[in-house]
């Protein structure tokens, strides 16, 4: 046994954990963050994806004894102030939820998708995302989302710059 | 929840985090057998959980400085440490550029939350028949950087592989980088069917650089058999250049000369078909670019 420490959602969390033990149960289990699934087990589905100092990884695949000192987000942690982030709401607005099962993982995912790329093409969101799966389909509706995001953007940014050039 | 399922779980093991070379090969000379290198640990962890392996020691190298090392020095090739990740290496222009064979063999591996924890030198030191790395790295004729308690050496990739699952590497020993040799003017390529399997059932990896004296062409084939296999008569057959003649004749030698074996992805008469089809396709790929 050892004790660790990991930054998860802004909060530093210490726990006591075995060497052999995964990073999705110390998240699960330890620390009661459900929004990280836990489903196949072997990095194929996706589902418990996390961020670990700013990079998406399966956390199924990762050792909690690596995340020491380290930084892990989840779903909880990318809105300020307990609202909804864009993405978020679009998933409410095209029911791109179905069982919800898959939900916090994908949105994690397309959040940090259009961060760092705001504007994705249909074959940049297949090449980020094809490594989560969901099994009810809602892919189509999850593109959506991702397209309703991605076009407010792009109409917000001509405004403010236009509002700019007349002050 | 873990189930109590021995595929959720990991065995017990004391995890060790060297963050020197000195200190990892410390480290492997005390635990040898007993001991496990783990990079991005994704085939480890993997193995771990179906209890293929249940090391007393995991030795994570992630943060040992030397084998974090991407070299790309002009004149002398790409070395690339055993630390590196496949979104590391993918990111860096290079690769596409001077080393295509390797990009487009990586870039389709698993997908990007992966490549962002898996290594190169993991992925080749795992040496499943299926993995898409070493027919690339045979075709550009890279060499595996080894260190030990003997010091260090140097074995081609086409030799580390002995086997499945079987590579020239003592208990005590280390793979500390993968040296690829700069190929001027070189034109390269990889091509893999996989039916929508997670494994390649037949892969190509192509390399035809135009040299002052002669035109080398080295053609290696993956997944098809225990072991990557370059064959001397595909590359003959498109030594004086890749034309649509020389393209059939050399995907029917491909599909007649390289041996195939049955196994739980394929049989080897489907496989011997494959072989034409990406003969076929990776050099019209290549003759039209």
């Amino acid at each position: 046994m050892r004790e660790i420490s990991v930054t998860v959602n802004g909060r530093a969390r210490k726990r006591m954990i075995k060497d052999n033990e995964l990073l999705l149960d110390f998240l699960r289990e330890k620390l009661e963050v459900r929004s990280v699934k836990a489903a196949c087990w072997r990095g194929e589905c996706g589902l418990c994806t996390v961020l670990l100092d700013g990079q998406l990884v399966k956390s199924c695949l990762v050792l909690a004894v690596e995340a020491d000192g380290r930084e892990v987000k989840t779903v909880e942690g990318i809105a300020d102030d307990g609202g909804l982030a864009p993405i978020q709401s679009a998933f409410v607005s095209h029911g791109a939820a179905q069982c919800g099962f898959c939900t916090p993982a994908w949105v994690l995912a397309t959040h940090e998708l259009l961060m760092s790329n705001p504007h994705p093409s249909d074959a940049d969101l297949v090449e980020a995302t094809s490594g989560l799966v969901c099994r009810c389909g809602t892919y189509n509706q999850i593109r959506e989302a991702v397209a309703e995001v991605s076009a407010t953007r792009a109409r917000r940014q001509p405004k403010e710059s236009l509002a700019r050039a007349h002050r | 929840m873990s189930f109590g399922s021995p595929y959720t779980t990991l065995p017990d093991f004391e995890y060790h985090r060297p963050t020197s070379l000195d200190e990892a090969l410390a480290l492997l000379k005390q635990y040898g057998d007993e001991a496990k290198l783990m990079g991005g640990g994704v085939g480890l962890i993997a193995f771990m959980k179906e209890r293929l392996m249940s090391p007393a020691h995991v030795i994570d190298v992630k943060e040992v400085k030397e084998l974090k090392m991407l070299d790309n020095a002009p004149g002398k090739g790409l070395s690339i440490g055993s630390a590196v990740t496949l979104s590391e290496l993918l990111e860096g222009g290079v690769l596409k550029r001077d080393y295509t064979v390797l990009h487009e063999a990586l870039a389709r591996v698993a997908d990007p939350m992966i490549r962002r924890r898996a290594t190169l030198v993991g992925n080749l030191c795992e040496a499943i028949p299926w993995v898409d790395s070493p027919p690339a790295l045979i075709a550009l004729d890279a060499t595996v950087a080894v260190a030990g308690p003997d010091g260090r050496r140097k074995v081609p990739v086409s030799g580390f592989i002995r086997g499945p699952v079987d590579i020239d590497l003592g208990p005590s020993e280390m793979v500390t980088a993968v040296d690829i040799p700069q190929a001027k003017g070189a034109h390269s390529a990889f091509e893999k069917f996989t039916g929508g399997s997670e494994f390649s059932l037949a892969s190509v990896a192509v390399m035809v650089s135009n040299g002052e004296k002669n035109r080398l062409a080295r053609v290696v084939y993956g997944s098809v058999n225990s072991t990557p296999f370059r064959s001397v008569e595909v590359e003959e057959a498109i030594r004086d250049g890749i034309t649509p003649g020389s393209v059939r004749k050399a995907a029917d030698l491909a599909s007649e000369k390289v041996e195939c074996v049955d196994d739980v992805l394929a049989t080897a008469a489907y496989r011997k078909h494959l072989l034409k089809v990406i003969t076929t396709k990776v050099l019209r790929r290549m003759m039209s670019q």
